[in-house]
């Protein structure tokens, strides 16, 4: 008996928590800011350095095939730019793709995720796909799309034909290279609208629609008055999404047609792309990819807001 | 206003039949309360008279008009959803005025009805708000009030209480009641509530298993439950049951208990002998000895004090039963006792059909 309680005493345990763990009585802001430290160094390493780094090679010349070493030249990178014709038509293409397939990407969203939230009996085929799209790579599709247009072997024209209209040479003109482009864009893109705005309808309740047909509302009312108001935040989503991958549209033009003919179907990201890892023009490359987080940035901010306000 | 009848109204989902021909006829003006546990149909019903529900049989008239295959909006019903169902990117006010502005009623006169019933409801003060704001009694109200500017012919109340606690479900089901005496219109109200169906009701439907048990009003169903399964449903606590049989004038209890029939039927006891019986006996119908040839002997098990009453559980010969007695009284647990009971409140039902033997 008295062994036993004696050995009960003599357990560190009745004397506190050990010594090691002290550190773990922090304040709750203390304690705070060391559960937060490992992702917070993470995003630093991996998103804030580049970033900061990005800005800073802007404003030197620096490219790896003079074999020189940088060169502060300030804003010079920037001034180029501002007269440089590739940069504007390659900003005019991305805006111009941005305009064209966001809108076409949500609208045709829209569709396949009232679609797919019809009570169909079977339910797979309509979801599956909706997947399929959304999971192929984007240089996958591009290829694919390549060959739906192409100008002797591909189904388009083969349509075309069959309906008695001339086959087009997409590739060889500007305006038809770029429409190939918008359409293979908003086909792969559309099914990840639609699936943003499928999990949006999905917590619409049924009792709503009931509600509204009791009080004597139709279909095409619902619509405007319950559903579209409802997804609204949804919708919101993923536009922020989508528009910011617009802006940086590569895959799809780089495999249709390589920013041909000539520059005119070109994006900003490929045009950085070939400063930087064509031309190895480091400096200027820099330049271009700030103004292009700037843009991106600001589209960010605008939605943001959008948000905070109808909250 | 109109009345309602449903004529072998059926509903069946492939073989699973849920409604099984319910024929009903609702008075004008009269509040109709459908109870029953989950899964009786009661609920289905509703939504067949609201149009939210196809019919697989029989037929549903408002008034004189068939509404079998109307949809809800031109069957002029207004229904209180359970989870309300209001909108919740509309302000209360446009919540309440939605189904007028679809009928196209001007401005002015949705104003004021939206006034009106606001008013009525005690809501003047939350029109400007919206449904996320709002209390669940204030959303309660405000799904009636929707209901109520619609000035329809029939309301339609689908559990409209289950999410209100309890204090609240007392007073909403007051402002109801208030409500109905003040318009006057048709209501049909499901519940799985007997508290809400007995105190609500001009008439309770009690359905099981996609059938009407009985009909009656609240008294009706109460003193002359129809069979077992009513007698057990309404009333709380609920209504004792003990299997009998009948021998020499006399229900025969398992532990040898016995009830002379004589007492319990004057004068209607003749062909009974033989048979099994459920007796039936309300808690409050138990009380002191005073005919010797009705009354138990009983084991106490359990005693419950209320403040109002005191439920006293005792046993009688496997059978636990349950007396409500007056607030003083105070049997000891495990102590043996003689208790009487009311034989004009006796209800014996037969121990096969489960039917009341008349």
């Amino acid at each position: 008996m008295t062994n036993t309680s004696t050995l009960i005493a003599a357990r560190p345990a009745d004397r506190g928590p050990p010594a090691w763990t002290r550190w773990l009585d922090l304040g709750d802001r203390a304690l705070a800011v060391v559960l937060l430290a490992p992702a917070a160094i993470l995003l630093a390493l991996i998103i804030v350095y580049p970033v900061l780094r990005l800005g800073y090679t802007s404003f030197f010349s620096l490219s790896l095939t003079s074999g020189l070493p940088g060169e502060f030249v300030g804003l010079e990178n920037y001034s180029l730019m501002l007269e440089d014709p590739v940069f504007w038509e390659t900003t005019w293409n991305t805006v111009l793709i941005t305009l064209i397939t966001v809108p076409g990407a949500l609208l045709a969203g829209l569709a396949l995720a009232l679609l797919a939230n019809l009570p169909f009996g079977v339910q797979w085929p309509v979801r599956l796909s909706l997947l399929i799209p959304w999971a192929l790579p984007l240089s996958f599709a591009g290829l694919i799309f390549a060959w739906f247009f192409h100008s002797e072997y591909g189904v388009v024209n083969d349509v075309l034909n069959r309906m008695g209209f001339e086959g087009i040479i997409w590739f060889n003109s500007p305006n038809w290279a770029f429409a190939a482009i918008c359409l293979t864009i908003i086909w792969k893109t559309s099914s990840f609208m639609a699936l943003i705005i499928l999990a949006g309808l999905q917590t619409i309740p049924r009792s709503l629609y009931e509600a509204a047909d009791v009080d004597g509302a139709g279909r095409i009312r619902q619509f405007f008055e319950i559903t579209l108001p409802l997804l609204k935040p949804s919708i919101v989503v993923a536009l922020i999404f989508r528009t910011i991958t617009a802006l940086q549209t590569f895959d799809i033009p780089y495999m249709m047609t390589g920013g041909g003919p000539g520059t005119s179907t070109a994006t900003l990201a490929m045009y950085i792309h070939q400063n930087t890892v064509s031309f190895l023009d480091l400096g200027y490359g820099s330049a271009l990819a700030v103004v292009m987080f700037a843009l991106s940035m600001c589209v960010t901010a605008v939605y943001l807001r959008a948000i905070r306000t109808k909250e | 206003m109109a009345s309602v009848s449903l004529r072998k109204l059926e509903k069946s989902y492939g073989a699973l039949s849920i409604v099984k021909g319910i024929d009903l006829e609702i008075g004008d003006g009269e509040f109709v309360v459908f109870v029953g546990p989950s899964g009786c149909g009661k609920s289905t019903t509703l939504r067949m008279v609201a149009g939210l529900e196809s019919i697989s049989g029989g037929e549903i008239r408002i008034g004189e008009t068939l509404v079998n295959r109307l949809p809800p909006r031109e069957r002029d019903i207004a229904m209180v959803f359970q989870d309300y169902a209001l909108y919740p990117h509309k302000t209360v006010r446009e919540n309440m005025g939605f189904s007028l502005k679809v009928r196209g009623i001007p401005a002015r006169d949705s104003e004021a009805r939206i006034n009106e019933a606001a008013e009525m409801l005690g809501i003047g003060h939350l029109l400007e708000r919206r449904p996320g704001q709002l209390s669940g009694g204030q959303r309660q109200r405000v799904a009636m009030g929707r209901a109520i500017v619609r000035r329809p012919k029939v309301f339609l109340f689908d559990e409209p209480l289950s999410n209100l606690d309890a204090k609240l479900r007392g007073q909403v089901r007051t402002e109801i009641k208030r409500l109905h005496q003040q318009i006057g219109t048709t209501i049909i109200y499901v519940t799985h509530d007997q508290v809400e169906a007995m105190t609500l009701a001009d008439r309770i439907v009690i359905l099981k298993g996609g059938d009407i048990e009985q009909v009656g009003t609240p008294d009706e169903v109460y003193n002359r439950p129809q069979s077992v399964f009513v007698g057990g449903f309404v009333g709380s606590p609920a209504m004792n049951f003990a299997k009998a049989k009948v021998e020499a004038g006399c229900l025969v209890f398992s532990n040898g208990n016995r009830l002379a029939l004589s007492a319990v039927r004057p004068g209607r006891d003749q062909g009974l002998n033989g048979c099994e019986v459920v007796v039936g006996i309300r808690p409050e119908h138990f009380g002191p000895v005073v005919d010797p040839a009705v009354a138990l002997s009983a084991r106490v098990q359990v005693v419950e004090p209320l403040g109002s009453d005191t439920l006293v559980h005792f046993d009688v010969g496997g059978d636990m039963l349950t007396a409500r007695m007056p607030p003083e009284a105070r049997p000891e647990a495990g102590s043996e006792f003689r208790i009487g009971v009311d034989p004009t409140k006796i209800h014996l039902f037969d121990a096969a059909s489960e039917r009341v033997i008349n």
